[in-house]
């Protein structure tokens, strides 16, 4: 029987900031030989630890519920904040469940933190994660794969289960699932915005991060189904776009103080993780490693953590813009979040030739002060709803 | 298509409600104000009050919400009006509100509950320029609502009654708390509650005249905003600012200054629905 839509929105909610990830600790009690795989933002392949008897889960720190004792420790004033929430996580035992920690590459704090996971010997493998910067399948596609073969026997030492193409193939096919429906309450909301909330919608996609596939399919089913039919009611505020909040993630208040302010958020880079990867990944192959390798080579969303000179990200931001008929992009960044700051003025460069509006601000994930940020997306609504058009 | 319909405009600031029912003119800009109403919020539901006074206006008016109201704009804490068609930024809609009080006006003072704000304009109200307090309270309504509540006396005697004052004494415009404190001391001293108002208003005026220089304002000025029908309000600006050639600025007051942010939301409305009739028109054709 299908639940009630607010019950699963209250869920997700609930999921979502679950800073003791009590989910993943119910299936390790109902799967006594799995293995809990927390990640880090921005990136990772999930299909791998799923096929491998894992359940994969997100890490994207304590946010605005976790007050920084220790973690403040560990890191100069000019760092951005989420290392020291994670640490305060990882010292104050929420992670104590997980097995092993995957650090994607983003920047140099996080290579950082995955040196402290090691020196604290947080779980019983610490894995760097390098995504290759080369997009020729035959030198970066084989990197990647062989950073993948890595975590494998990472798994395989602990469980001893050997993945095969065939329980490979069957988790990317969850997970093409997944990323499929997700895709489809984006484009329901490019027409609709209305029809739930981005706060909603930052829930339901923060909570499949740390539950099994299988529910978070379950749960994107019923949403999906929900906003098919006429919910809502319209209201008269511009489209934007957000970009640059891909790895620590503003508060919730914040997601929120956005559109309330006079805008819908079309698209953004939230949980980028989740939508990394545009379209599906090959299931049929012998090879599925390959097939994801090829996927990430040619089918990755734009993101800071990527240098391809061959396929500049402000042309394919610009180009989300356009389909998604925003009218303008809000940039978002962390404080001190280099991938992002530095980007910030590539993107504003090109936007001021393309006549694309945008404005920019900062946060951190515990700040829960949006009264200025407000004021600065409300004038920037205003602006284009009342002054489009007009000379300057 | 008809030239005129109707709009509402709802403020929901953070002392009180402000609503008004406007007439919407496209053609030539002649607004007319229907009705309005204002609501102290007291520990109620800020929601709830917005409902009841949506629903007031409304019925007094016998107009339907669904058939008449072609937009229903909220300003301030937008969120708590939940039936709205879109929501301005404040300062957008105190611009607006100001300029269809006064058309002449190149500045507009908005003086609310929680901060005064400066604000340059052009003639169709587009926001310029601006300067505002900062977080104190000390230069805002609420300020003067404690005041008068330490005092004994109504909200609406504060302006009146310091006009009567012959000897003010300003206490310290830098901190509410100490403000407080200073009030205090100047009742223990026997200052007449005349000349204590009217030395807070003066210290509040200080200010006014402060931001205006930063923002190199020009006359004329309207006030308005909560504090913009505090006529004691007005007189302390006026003396101070004629004690300065530099600052010696022309000043307007209205009676509905109150409803500024509420008119501008209402008038800004209006602005939208036609301005999206327009463009559903396009893109039919």
């Amino acid at each position: 029987m299908m639940k009630k839509i607010q019950q699963i929105l209250d869920e997700c909610k609930e999921l979502a900031f679950d800073l003791n990830f009590t989910r993943s600790r119910k299936w390790l009690e109902e799967n006594p030989k799995g293995v809990v795989v927390g990640y880090m933002p921005i990136f990772f392949p999930r299909e791998i630890v799923h096929a491998a008897g894992g359940l994969p889960v997100g890490i994207f720190g304590g946010g605005d519920r976790k007050q920084i004792v220790k973690g403040d420790a560990y890191y100069q004033s000019y760092i951005c904040h989420i290392p020291r929430s994670i640490i305060e996580l990882a010292l104050d035992k929420h992670l104590d469940h997980m097995s092993g920690f995957i650090f994607p590459s983003i920047c140099d704090v996080i290579r950082n933190l995955s040196g402290i996971f090691r020196q604290h010997k947080v779980g019983k493998f610490v894995k760097y994660m390098d995504f290759p910067q080369n997009f020729l399948p035959e030198i970066g596609g084989r990197f990647y794969q062989q950073e993948m073969e890595h975590v494998l026997s990472y798994m395989e030492e602990i469980n001893g289960i050997k993945v095969t193409p065939e329980s490979l193939n069957k988790s990317i096919g969850l997970y093409n699932k997944n990323r499929e429906l997700i895709d489809y309450i984006y484009k329901i909301r490019q027409d609709y915005p209305w029809r739930l909330s981005i706060a909603d919608v930052y829930h339901v996609v923060r909570a499949g991060t740390v539950i099994p596939v299988e529910e978070h399919n379950e749960i994107l089913e019923q949403v999906c189904h929900y906003i098919s039919g006429e919910v809502g009611e319209p209201q008269d505020k511009i489209k934007v776009v957000i970009s640059g909040a891909f790895c620590e993630q503003p508060a919730i208040g914040l997601i929120r103080a956005i559109e309330e302010a006079g805008c819908y958020v079309v698209d953004d880079d939230y949980m980028l993780g989740s939508r990394m990867i545009l379209g599906d990944i090959d299931n049929t192959s012998e090879n599925p490693l390959e097939a994801i390798s090829n996927a990430y080579i040619k089918q990755s969303q734009y993101s800071s953590s990527i240098y391809d000179v061959n396929d500049p990200k402000e042309y394919r931001l610009a180009k989300i813009v356009k389909d998604r008929g925003a009218d303008g992009v809000i940039f978002a960044s962390a404080s001190f979040c280099d991938p992002s700051l530095l980007d910030a003025p590539i993107f504003q460069n090109a936007f001021n030739k393309m006549g694309i509006r945008y404005i920019s601000f900062q946060y951190s994930e515990n700040i829960n002060q949006f009264k200025v940020i407000k004021e600065q997306v409300g004038t920037f609504s205003d602006s284009i709803k009342l002054w489009e058009g007009e000379p300057a | 298509m008809s030239n005129s319909i109707y709009t509402m405009g709802i403020d929901v600031g953070g002392s009180y409600v402000k609503g008004v029912i406007l007439l919407y003119d496209s053609e030539n800009g002649s607004h007319k104000i229907v009705d309005k109403q204002t609501e102290k919020i007291r520990k109620r539901n800020p929601k709830d009050v917005v409902v009841e006074m949506v629903n007031t206006l409304l019925d007094r008016n016998k107009l339907s919400y669904e058939k008449d109201i072609k937009y229903l704009a909220s300003t301030g804490e937008g969120e708590m009006v939940e039936r709205k068609t879109g929501h301005f930024y404040s300062m957008t809609t105190h611009a607006k509100g100001g300029i269809f009080f006064a058309p002449e006006a190149t500045t507009v003072v908005d003086m609310g509950g929680l901060y005064v704000r400066a604000i340059k304009v052009d003639h169709k109200g587009k926001v310029m320029d601006y300067k505002m307090t900062g977080q104190c309270a000390s230069g805002s309504g609420q300020f003067i609502e404690n005041i008068s509540r330490y005092l004994g006396l109504a909200i609406e005697e504060v302006g009146e009654i310091s006009l009567n004052a012959d000897n003010p004494e300003v206490p310290s415009g830098i901190c509410a708390v100490l403000a407080e404190t200073d009030v205090i001391n100047l009742v223990s001293k026997g200052l007449s509650t005349p000349n204590i108002v009217k030395g807070i208003n003066l210290s509040i005026a200080q200010r006014v005249v402060k931001l205006l220089g930063a923002l190199n304002a020009q006359s004329p000025i309207v006030l308005v905003g909560g504090m913009g029908m505090n006529v004691g309000m007005i007189q302390a600006i006026e003396e101070l600012s004629q004690e300065n050639k530099k600052s010696n600025y022309e000043f307007i007051s209205h009676p509905d200054a109150i409803y500024s942010g509420a008119v501008g939301a209402a008038i800004w409305g209006g602005f939208r629905y036609f301005k999206l009739k327009q463009k559903q028109a396009a893109v039919v054709a």
